[in-house]
């Protein structure tokens, strides 16, 4: 192995690290706001991805029919509580909401014609079609779940996994697609090409991970957000309420998935089912994280994509079992190095 | 109908299925038994235990590649080739082997606290799994077949109907065993894991060991599906041993109601169930074009998490009542005591003890004594540091600087179950019960280090002598605490006040030289205060050293024989109740900022 | 009108009374999991088979397996006992296929595998006596591939394939191919169906030199590797398996993937086949009827192997039926003899002579190599 080629490894391991970084981040967040550990999250980047490649390969991404479907659901569900409390008033703007926002959506994607537009345009609208889809998921799946342990969210979770999976299959079919590069530049740094893609992934990982920051620094909902997962009780008693806050936190973790997924899609081929190994990369990271610390959740995912990177140099067959073995010491290490404190029942 | 009817007409109809069953039945019935032996591992291990793993399946696997490589493998080395003559002698081949990987993965991932240890099971699950596929001498990715059925007799149990009979025979036996241990002593420290491991450790328990213990059996479990799969199938692959089917099993545990014995076989039973009948109907409703099992399976599962967050055990228990429970204590010997120190000789002494949390030092140079047959009351505004001294000298927490002596024995530094064992007990001052238990159990953890009945005599039933007398001094404790009517009572059913009274009975139970109780008449009504000044009068009378933590000036100045002030982590005044009462500092202490 | 099928299916799920004299088809496909994009134009196939085999209606019971062996085991459990099948057809991988063949010899039923791995039917496996299969044995393919190779002067090769049993057969046999031509493999690795970077392998394939690159993966995640090495600037020549060949593949490689040489079923380039070969008549009428079903350019080579499945039935079970009646016993030992007796069966693949010690049946007829050019397939001579 000469420099070169470490040099090559090196730059593969953060372009993936990248991704696992922003999922990573997206599952620290959901977990710190709702102790939800949302094994879900991969599916998104798998949505996000192939619902670009179906506007660009003109078709209509099933992801529409689970719009309009869970929007339905959710109607269905505010419209029997709302008869049940008497409280028809507040009803007006969930009806619009889950109704009205699908139907939108459909307009524009058979009067339209998404085929023709501009790359970004399609962006656009792939987020458009996917990211709602996180808070209705919270709404169906999860709010009524409020107090309930972390062990039944996390089995909540594998169930959400296993549905959107199976939709997956049935939306995009099991082959794989790809979408264009954004950029088709290619530089040379070192003696190593560096492809104009892989570097809007990191800048645009590197970019949302700042935005982030500046978000639960800066803006009033983020503040929400980050005392609602510091306290929770604490929270609701100045008036944040824990829904909304956990909505929020999927409406970001679902942009959060989806953006990976549009950005990985020109340089590997994503398939329905893709989401869940990175997803649980992520995950590693974020465990890495303590499931709390943003920075070093992001290190631990370009650590993991190293890892990676390395060992599918060196024994290729052996990847997963390098990889998940060498995760075991350093959870010891991470578990000895932070407090415990027991989990009042 | 009564628990133990319940339990006859179960094995009747069990028994009598493979005569009436079609044959297909009686297939997705052994699926069943496997798949419930592994999910019985989850609910000790998770439901119970409160350690949630999604690396059974890999535990699975190693039982079954132990039996397919020793069954089919010719040219093995003498002394190993004698074990694959029969599956019968792979058998214990399996468990062992299964219980020794899992024991090496247990010591180094069982003490990751929190999250980390669902992670680590994650991290050891898929190395395990893509191990099998990638080692080319257990038939890589491709599998292992010709594996032999299993003989009994000189039968071979091909027909899946005889197979029936092995794959219940062993379930039954696990269940048997689980549920015996978890109603044993053994049983009451395992079940303490979730929730409860520092008050377990403070009685005695050595928590970690607990850990290991049900790790093992999990994982034993597993191996003996591993097996009984190897055998039945005759035909061993990675998938089936993945991280999917890891979550699977989990999924089966919770579903049926992760802490009851029984849910792990509804679990398994209704999943299984579920399944097939998707594989069913759907097709008939949809058409055969698309693949709906998994998107209505993930829907109906998260409608049943919904309605039955515990899982549906507890929901057809419901449907079901009981009746005939047992409701009475067997009468049973006395447990050996321990020899008490000299009335009046120091019990506990306190030196210059230190503790600092980061910047702040919440103990500053306490020290004070303990004799027996005296009871020490410990006063202080809030936050003053007391419950600190109280973690400090019980080994919760140990301390920053200083020496703290029981006994004659320095104890500063040792883990609190050490210190449990020589002779002190403690109540807390956050009420740590473990709310779901009765009462009588909650008090007989306080005699854990009465017993030595182990893990395995416990599941045999071979205890059951000893297991009586802890009983029936758990019971007397109640009796004496005066709560005699509430012994069979949910702990967390019981009334603030009750419940700490609960903790001391239990403290009590310990049979200890010291008593600390950290608050013990917060929440009591006035009468009940009486009985409890009554008791703890007793107790000194009977020789007993008491250190008492109490904010009920009229208690504490009644009942203790000495009394020391603490303010700021600091020692302010000691004396008897009526000089600490004229103190000024003590009154500046308790007014100040008045002025 | 979407309720109509659905109010059909309902009503039929209530009415479980079939004739008993009709012959019933149980089938188990790996239509969800990793394998599901073989599995599914499978499953499609069944929808398009005959219901009538000389004269008798004909049920195709089709199950998913999940690509999970036990599931695939439970499947043919209740095909034979509850829905007292004749003939089994599955599944469509290998590990699958394998767990299934004791449950089948068992039960006495015939089983047709739609999987590669010539393991299936190896002849030393006494069981192997009612398991049949119908795509092109890894064996026959891998040989196909060296000998092009040889042709085009490439001496040393590497090798990267799935992670799984499909990569693994193919390694297997290929290896001991090549070995004996005195072909040279440098190297050897390994990857995984939905991984989203090959950088590692591809790096060392690299640095081995190798002349030609051998991909062994089945669909999409066939492209990966070959993009990648693209995108680093491999001159060499690229080889795929026959896994590849369907028009997804073509959609995701585009044309970093022009050039590529493949060994594939005449199925692939029915049309392009000369008129005097016989296969080209079959092939073509499933191509057309798959593609009236799904749309155009949809066929896949796996469909091809489930329809084969079929057509060995079609030939077979008449004889068969002369000698018992189906839903016995005997049916199934007759329908086991017949499908060993066939000689000269065209299906879609190529021409079937069964015998005892051969239940594939099929000679060099059954593998063209292709090549991919202008997006295509082409048909090399």
């Amino acid at each position: 192995m000469d420099l070169q080629i470490a040099l090559l490894l090196s730059q593969d391991g953060i372009v993936n690290g990248a991704i696992y970084a922003l999922l990573a981040l997206a599952l620290v967040l959901v977990f710190a706001v709702t102790r939800v550990i949302f094994i879900p999250q991969g599916e998104f980047v798998a949505f996000g991805a192939l619902t670009l490649a179906g506007f660009q390969a003109g078709k209509v991404p099933g992801t529409l029919w689970l719009l309009i479907g869970l929007g339905a659901a959710i109607a269905i569900v505010e419209v029997v509580i709302a008869m049940r409390s008497g409280a028809l008033r507040r009803l007006t703007s969930a009806l619009g909401w889950n109704l009205g926002y699908p139907a939108v959506a459909a307009a524009v994607v058979f009067l339209g014609e998404p085929v023709s537009w501009p790359l970004f345009v399609q962006v656009v609208l792939a987020l458009a079609m996917v990211v709602p889809l996180g808070p209705m998921v919270y709404r169906l799946a999860y709010q009524p779940l409020l107090s309930a342990s972390v062990l039944v969210l996390l089995i909540v979770s594998v169930a959400v996994h296993l549905t959107l999976v199976g939709l997956g299959l049935l939306f995009f079919g099991a082959e794989g697609s790809r979408t264009p590069a954004f950029s088709e530049a290619s530089f040379e740094i070192g003696g190593v090409v560096v492809t104009g893609q892989t570097l809007w992934v990191v800048g645009a990982s590197a970019v949302l991970i700042v935005v982030l920051y500046l978000f639960f620094e800066r803006s009033l909902w983020g503040k929400a957000l980050r005392a609602t997962a510091i306290n929770r009780t604490g929270a609701r008693l100045m008036g944040i309420s824990s829904t909304q806050a956990g909505k929020l936190s999927f409406v970001l973790a679902a942009a959060i998935g989806a953006l990976s997924g549009i950005l990985i899609a020109p340089i590997t081929t994503v398939y329905y089912d893709t989401g869940f190994l990175i997803g649980l990369k992520g995950f590693v990271a974020a465990i890495v994280g303590g499931l709390a610390s943003y920075p070093i959740a992001a290190a631990g995912a370009i650590l993991v994509g190293l890892l990676e990177s390395f060992s599918s140099f060196w024994a290729s067959a052996f990847k997963e079992v390098i990889v998940f073995t060498l995760i075991i010491p350093v959870l010891v290490w991470r578990s000895l190095t932070t407090r415990h404190v027991e989990e009042e029942e | 109908m009564s628990a133990r009817n319940w339990v006859v007409a179960f094995l009747a109809l069990l028994a009598l299925g493979p005569l009436v069953l079609p044959e297909f039945h009686i297939t997705l019935l052994n699926y069943i038994g496997l798949y419930a032996l592994v999910a019985l591992g989850l609910v000790l291990l998770t439901g119970v235990g409160g350690l949630t793993s999604f690396g059974q399946a890999a535990f699975v696997g190693i039982g079954a590649y132990t039996s397919a490589y020793l069954t089919t493998t010719e040219g093995l080395p003498d002394f190993v080739a004698w074990v694959g003559v029969s599956p019968w002698l792979t058998l214990p081949a399996a468990i062992l082997l299964t219980v020794a990987v899992a024991a090496v993965l247990g010591l180094l991932t069982l003490r990751l606290s929190g999250h980390y240890l669902p992670l680590g099971t994650i991290a050891w699950g898929m190395s395990l799994y893509f191990l099998f596929g990638n080692v080319s001498f257990l038939g890589g990715h491709t599998g292992v077949s010709g594996i032999p059925a299993i003989s009994l007799f000189g039968v071979e149990l091909k027909d899946g109907r005889y197979f029936y009979y092995l794959i219940w025979l062993m379930v039954l036996a696990a269940l048997w065993a689980t549920q015996n241990l978890l109603d044993s002593r053994e049983g009451r420290a395992i079940r303490a894991l979730k929730g409860g491991a520092v008050m377990a450790e403070a009685m005695g328990v050595d928590t970690a060991r607990s850990k290991l213990v049900i790790f093992l059996i999990a994982a034993a479990f597993a191996a003996v599906s591993g097996w009984l799969y190897a055998h039945l199938q005759r035909f061993v692959n990675p998938t089936p041993f993945g991280l999917h089917i890891g979550i699977e099993y989990l999924f089966m545990a919770v579903i049926g109601g992760a802490g009851h014995v029984w849910g792990a076989l509804l679990g398994a039973g209704l999943i299984t169930i579920l399944k097939q009948w998707l594989q069913d109907l759907l097709p008939r409703i949809f058409g055969a074009s698309g693949n709906f099992e998994i998107i209505v399976f993930g829907l109906l599962m998260i409608f049943v998490l919904h309605r039955a967050r515990d899982g549906l055990w507890p929901v057809i228990r419901r449907l079901a009542p009981l009746r005939g429970a047992r409701r009475k204590v067997e009468s049973a010997g006395p447990l050996g005591r321990r020899t008490k120190p000299a009335a009046g000789s120091v019990v506990l002494e306190v030196k210059d003890a230190v503790k600092k949390f980061g910047g702040l030092t919440a103990n500053n140079h306490m020290s004070l004594s303990v004799r027996a047959g005296e009871i020490l009351a410990l006063i202080g505004p809030n936050g003053a540091g007391k419950s600190t001294l109280f973690n400090l000298i019980t080994g919760v927490d140990p301390p920053t600087a200083g020496e703290v002596h029981f006994l004659g024995g320095r104890v500063d530094g040792l883990a609190s179950r050490e210190i449990a064992r020589r002779g002190m007990s403690r109540t807390f001052q956050h009420v740590r019960l473990l709310a779901t238990m009765s009462v009588l159990e909650n008090v007989a953890i306080g005699a854990h280090l009465r017993g030595g009945g182990g893990v395995m005599a416990a599941a045999l039933r071979l205890e059951r002598a000893e297991e009586g007398r802890l009983l029936a001094e758990a019971a007397r404790q109640i009796e004496r605490v005066g709560l005699a009517e509430h012994v069979f009572d949910a702990a967390g059913s019981l009334a603030l006040g009750q419940q700490r009274t609960v903790e001391i009975a239990r403290a009590l139970a310990a049979d200890p030289s010291l008593l600390l109780l950290d608050e013990p008449a917060a929440g009591l009504r006035y009468l009940e205060k009486q009985a409890l000044a009554e008791l703890l009068g007793r107790l000194r009378d009977e020789g007993m050293g008491i250190l008492l933590v109490e904010h009920d000036m009229d208690f504490v100045m009644g009942l203790a024989d000495r009394v020391v002030v603490m303010e700021f982590g600091e020692k302010i005044a000691e004396g008897l109740p009526e000089e600490v009462q004229g103190n000024p500092d003590v009154i500046e202490a308790y007014l100040g900022g008045v002025d | 009108m979407k309720l109509k099928p659905l109010a059909a299916g309902l009503i039929a799920a209530f009415a479980t009374t079939q004739a008993l004299a009709d012959i019933t088809v149980g089938v188990t496909v790996s239509a969800t999991g990793p394998a599901a994009s073989l599995g599914i134009p499978e499953k499609n196939t069944f929808a398009l088979m005959p219901t009538t085999i000389g004269g008798q209606k004909v049920n195709y019971i089709v199950l998913d397996d999940a690509s999970d062996t036990t599931t695939a085991v439970k499947n043919v459990r209740k095909m034979i006992t509850e829905d007292k099948v004749d003939v089994i057809v599955g599944s469509t991988i290998t590990p699958n296929s394998l767990a299934m063949i004791d449950v089948a010899a068992e039960a006495e039923t015939p089983m047709i595998s739609m999987a590669a791995s010539a393991r299936i039917v190896d002849p030393a496996n006494p069981k192997v006596k009612w398991v049949f299969k119908t795509p092109q044995n890894d064996v026959q393919m891998s040989t196909a591939i060296v000998e092009s190779m040889l042709s085009n002067k490439v001496q040393t090769v590497a090798f990267i394939g799935f992670a799984d049993a499909y990569g693994e057969g193919w390694y297997n046999e290929f290896s001991k191919i090549a070995e004996l031509r005195k072909l040279k493999i440098v190297a050897n690795e390994r990857y995984n169906r939905n991984d989203t970077s090959v950088t590692g392998q591809i790096l060392k394939i690299l640095a081995a030199k190798p002349d030609a690159v051998l991909v062994a993966g089945a669909g999409t995640p066939a492209a990966l590797p070959q993009k990648a090495l693209n995108e680093k600037g491999y001159k060499g020549a690229y080889y795929q398996t026959h896994g590849v060949a369907n028009m997804d593949f073509m959609r995701v490689c585009g044309k970093d993937c022009e050039g590529t040489l493949l060994p594939a079923g005449p199925v692939l380039v029915a049309g392009q086949l000369p008129d005097s070969n016989p296969i080209k008549k079959v092939a073509l009428d499933y191509t057309s009827k798959y593609e009236a079903a799904h749309g155009k350019g949809t066929t896949s080579t796996f469909g091809a192997h489930a329809w084969d499945a079929g057509m060995l039935l079609q030939s077979a079970v008449p004889v068969a039926l002369k000698k018992a009646q189906p839903g016995t016993k005997e049916f199934r030992a007759a329908l086991r003899d017949a499908l060993e007796g066939l000689k000269n069966v065209t299906v879609s693949h190529g021409v079937v002579n069964m015998s005892p010690q051969d239940h594939l049946g099929f000679d060099q007829r059954a593998r063209v190599m292709v090549k991919i050019e202008n997006g295509g397939w082409k048909l090399q001579q």
